[in-house]
């Protein structure tokens, strides 16, 4: 199990490599540089130049793209260029505020899938399970910035339960948390249910069935741990999408999150923050899937890592 | 399985609780609820709060930083940190007499070598200051004493008092790079000011705390001590209609550049009242003026008359804004040439078709319009786009996010193009239009030795009057060679809830420190 982690998190270099030259190509070859942006409209061309020497933009591609890569192996993800921080305190600034939404997200998402889906499966075409799967539909043809902003709509302006926007204390996290929980808990609620109507078909579910087992214990004992699986599988995925994925929330509810952080510095083209971000993204992503992996073996004991 | 299922619950629920308890830590409690809290919105962050490094200047900047020289409610310059100023005849020597007991707000006395300092580091080519060519005309600081600073220069530069007077001039104590290092323009500023940094959350809010020590507000407030509001708290809301939420729902209590589409609603609202005066800003087209065909004066000129700015002021601003004839804002009343109206373009495609038509091209033309990605630029070319076609001009509109539209700029690939800009002075004139400015910022690609000598010539004139004077001159040539097509003067529109009491319109920036007041519910 050690071995198959470590050789998975091993993996994760090459990939993070190629992202970065993807990156730093696209930015590299797009029209505009921060220079522009620091240095004022007003800038003699001499000044110009001294703040691109100072960052290295002069530099060809290649030397560009390996001075990044150096500093990086070095722990080093580089200065911004707008704020004259290192990237490395920005990143650690903003990052937590997108965890802390995305995992009370996912908790919502947990809370509200699982029950949802198996009560769905187990009153299979009754009218529990109509209501449950068109509530499902409908979550999942939502996007989340729009549910985002029909929350804000009712709750914060309308019934004024919640601050509008912004970040600070637990109510400012309800909102955006609920928008990421919801449209997530609509697409693992579907997988939860066929998940589960296939498991309680299997031979075993009825054996325990036969057995004089209590309803509930055969539902969530037996067939649930089973029918969690692919779940999983589907959790991780979106583990990774929900802390790349939420910048349209960060945006609205002005949440000063990595996405946040993100889109500023693409629209400044500040470089290292870009790439730092990246960088950190999809690393998390990688993660996130290896997190699923382990867990799948911790739920069911026949897979086995070698 | 039951374990494990309540295994990963734990898990994932202590995460998250353990990650609102860690970043809750770090947050201040709760504020009292007697203090005076002023939250103000805004669209962008500050990216430094460094006034001498940044190019984009926080609010926070105003309050923080006295300068030396302050702008009056009818933009005039009165004394600042300076008592009085005195400027020998030939208008090179200027010699400023500084205020006494004035303190820092790391409790240092406010000296001639704060001053010379601050002029030194800004005028430093190491510091990459994007204000630096702003004070080309210094050529040095001589400090004379404790209280007395000269500032000498290169030619006579009347233009000095606005340069002093504006959120880059903020007088930073003497050595604070030194003495802060990396922190300085981070968690650290200091300054004279009404207001002291507490914190600046990036991307977020600043927070700023009132100066209790403040009795050195200039003469021209009715309150020249301590401000009134115990704190005001610039709060960064970049989505416009979460802006507006916050606003009617009392989470912001002034909101600056309202758009005009939301200026109706907002006038319902007993609780918000909404101040608009006409902005120093303006938006106009331009085009590449050494190209063809916008290197013959008639097809400028016939631009001119085939742009309709009564209508387009209707369809992007529902008709709040006024039309601009000239070069600069009405609101800089000094400079502003009054006959603007009389010497420009009235709206007659009939004129436009038949200038063409002298020019060569009956039968119009082929250019792109292009504009920057902004949902106000985008329906500015599209009525652009439908005037131009009237005469025959037939544009492709291409739009830009803002750095590449920089970018496209520089590299000279436009022929016509919508701008607007925002800066309460003339000398935007020598930025768009001299010819050293070429290729950018002087994007209309306008090398013209004419020109050149007139602006030369107004903005080194000894006197306030005279330059104002010179100005004129330039706009009046500038019209009548059609450098641009001047459009629309927005409006500044301003909402602020009920709760602030005794606000004040001011042209450059609200005041808080003078007078304002807010209620504490």
């Amino acid at each position: 199990m050690l071995k198959y982690i470590v050789r998975r998190i091993a993996l994760m270099i090459p990939v993070v490599i190629v992202m970065t030259l993807i990156v730093f190509s696209i930015f590299y070859f797009a029209p505009g540089d921060p220079v522009s942006r620091i240095a004022g409209p007003n800038v003699t061309p001499e000044v110009y130049e001294s703040i691109r020497r100072k960052y290295g933009l002069d530099q060809p591609f290649i030397i560009q793209y390996l001075r990044f890569m150096k500093s990086v192996i070095e722990g080093d993800l580089g200065i911004s260029i707008l704020q004259e921080r290192p990237v490395i305190e920005m990143i650690q600034e903003r990052l937590p505020v997108t965890l802390e939404i995305g995992l009370l997200g996912f908790l919502i998402t947990f809370l509200i899938a699982i029950p949802a889906g198996v009560i769905a499966a187990v009153k299979k075409n009754t009218l529990v399970d109509y209501l449950c799967m068109s509530g499902t539909l409908l979550g999942t043809a939502i996007p989340t910035f729009w549910l985002g902003m029909l929350l804000m709509y009712f709750f914060a302006y309308k019934l004024r339960w919640f601050p509008i926007s912004g970040y600070g204390t637990l109510q400012h996290l309800v909102l955006p948390s609920l928008a990421i929980g919801l449209t997530n808990a609509a697409i693992t609620a579907r997988m939860v249910r066929s998940s589960m109507l296939e498991v309680l078909n299997q031979d075993y579910v009825r054996t325990a069935r036969s057995k004089g087992l209590l309803e509930k214990v055969v539902i969530y004992r037996h067939a649930l741990k089973n029918a969690l699986i692919p779940v999983i599988t589907l959790m991780g995925l979106r583990l990774g999408w929900i802390i790349g994925g939420s910048v349209a929330l960060e945006i609205i509810f002005s949440i000063p999150g990595i996405g946040r952080l993100m889109v500023d510095s693409i629209l400044a083209r500040d470089y290292p923050v870009v790439q730092g971000s990246m960088i950190v993204l999809t690393s998390s992503i990688i993660l996130a899937n290896i997190l699923a992996d382990i867990l799948y073996a911790i739920v069911d004991p026949r897979i086995r890592y070698g | 399985m039951k374990k494990a299922f309540t295994k990963i619950s734990a898990f994932i629920l202590l995460g998250a609780l353990l990650l609102s308890a860690v970043s809750g830590c770090s947050r201040k409690a709760s504020t009292k609820t007697s203090e005076k809290v002023l939250v103000v919105g805004y669209d962008r962050d500050a990216e430094l709060l460094d006034s001498i490094k940044t190019a984009w200047y926080s609010d926070a900047l105003i309050y923080i930083h006295d300068r030396l020289v302050s702008r009056d409610y009818q933009f005039g310059y009165q004394p600042g940190l300076a008592e009085r100023w005195d400027v020998s005849e030939d208008g090179l020597v200027w010699t400023f007499y500084l205020r006494k007991g004035v303190k820092f707000h790391d409790g240092s006395d406010f000296t001639a070598e704060d001053v010379k300092w601050t002029i030194d580091t800004i005028k430093d080519p190491e510091t990459g200051s994007p204000f630096r060519a702003d004070l080309d005309a210094i050529k040095e600081v001589e400090v004379v004493d404790q209280h007395t600073v000269k500032i000498i220069l290169n030619y006579p530069f009347p233009n000095l008092l606005f340069n002093l007077s504006n959120t880059a001039a903020g007088i930073h104590p003497a050595s604070a790079y030194e003495k802060y290092g990396d922190d300085y323009g981070k968690k650290v500023v200091i300054g004279t000011g009404p207001y002291k940094l507490e914190e600046w959350v990036p991307g977020d809010r600043t927070v700023l705390v009132k100066n209790e020590e403040y009795n050195w507000g200039p003469e021209w407030m009715s309150n020249r001590g301590p401000a009134l509001i115990d704190k005001i708290i610039l709060k960064v809301v970049p989505d416009e209609s979460t802006r507006i939420m916050e606003l009617e729902t009392g989470g912001i209590h002034i909101l600056r550049n309202v758009p005009e589409t939301y200026v109706e609603k907002l006038e319902k609202n007993p609780d918000i009242t909404i101040y608009k005066e006409p902005a120093t800003k303006l938006g106009y087209l331009a085009y590449a003026t050494d190209k063809e065909p916008f290197n013959d004066v008639r097809v400028r000129r016939a631009i001119n008359h085939a742009l309709n700015s009564e209508e387009i002021i209707q369809f992007v601003f529902r008709g709040i804004g006024e039309v601009a004839y000239g070069y600069l804002p009405p609101a800089l009343k000094d400079e502003y040439l009054e006959e603007s109206r009389e010497l420009a373009y009235e709206y007659n495609p009939e004129k436009a078709r038949q200038l063409l038509a002298e020019a060569g091209y009956p039968n119009g033309f082929k250019a792109t319009l292009s504009a920057d990605n902004s949902s106000k630029s985008s329906k500015l070319a599209e009525i652009i786009q439908r005037q131009l076609k009237e005469v025959g001009i037939e544009t492709n509109i291409q739009l830009y996010d803002s750095a590449s539209y920089t970018d496209m700029l520089k590299e000279g690939k436009q022929e016509l193009f919508i701008r607007e800009y925002s800066w309460p002075n003339a000398d935007i004139l020598d930025w768009f239009l001299l010819s050293e400015r070429f290729p950018y910022p002087n994007h209309s690609r306008w090398r013209d030795p004419k020109t050149d000598e007139l602006i030369m010539n107004a903005a080194r004139r000894p006197t306030w009057a005279e330059r104002a004077e010179g100005y004129k001159e330039v706009q009046r040539y500038l019209i009548e060679q059609a450098v641009w097509a001047p459009i629309y003067v927005p409006m500044q529109i301003i909402a602020a809830r009920k709760e602030v009491k005794n606000f004040k319109y001011h042209p450059w920036m609200l005041q808080y420190n003078d007078g304002f007041d807010i209620e504490v519910k």
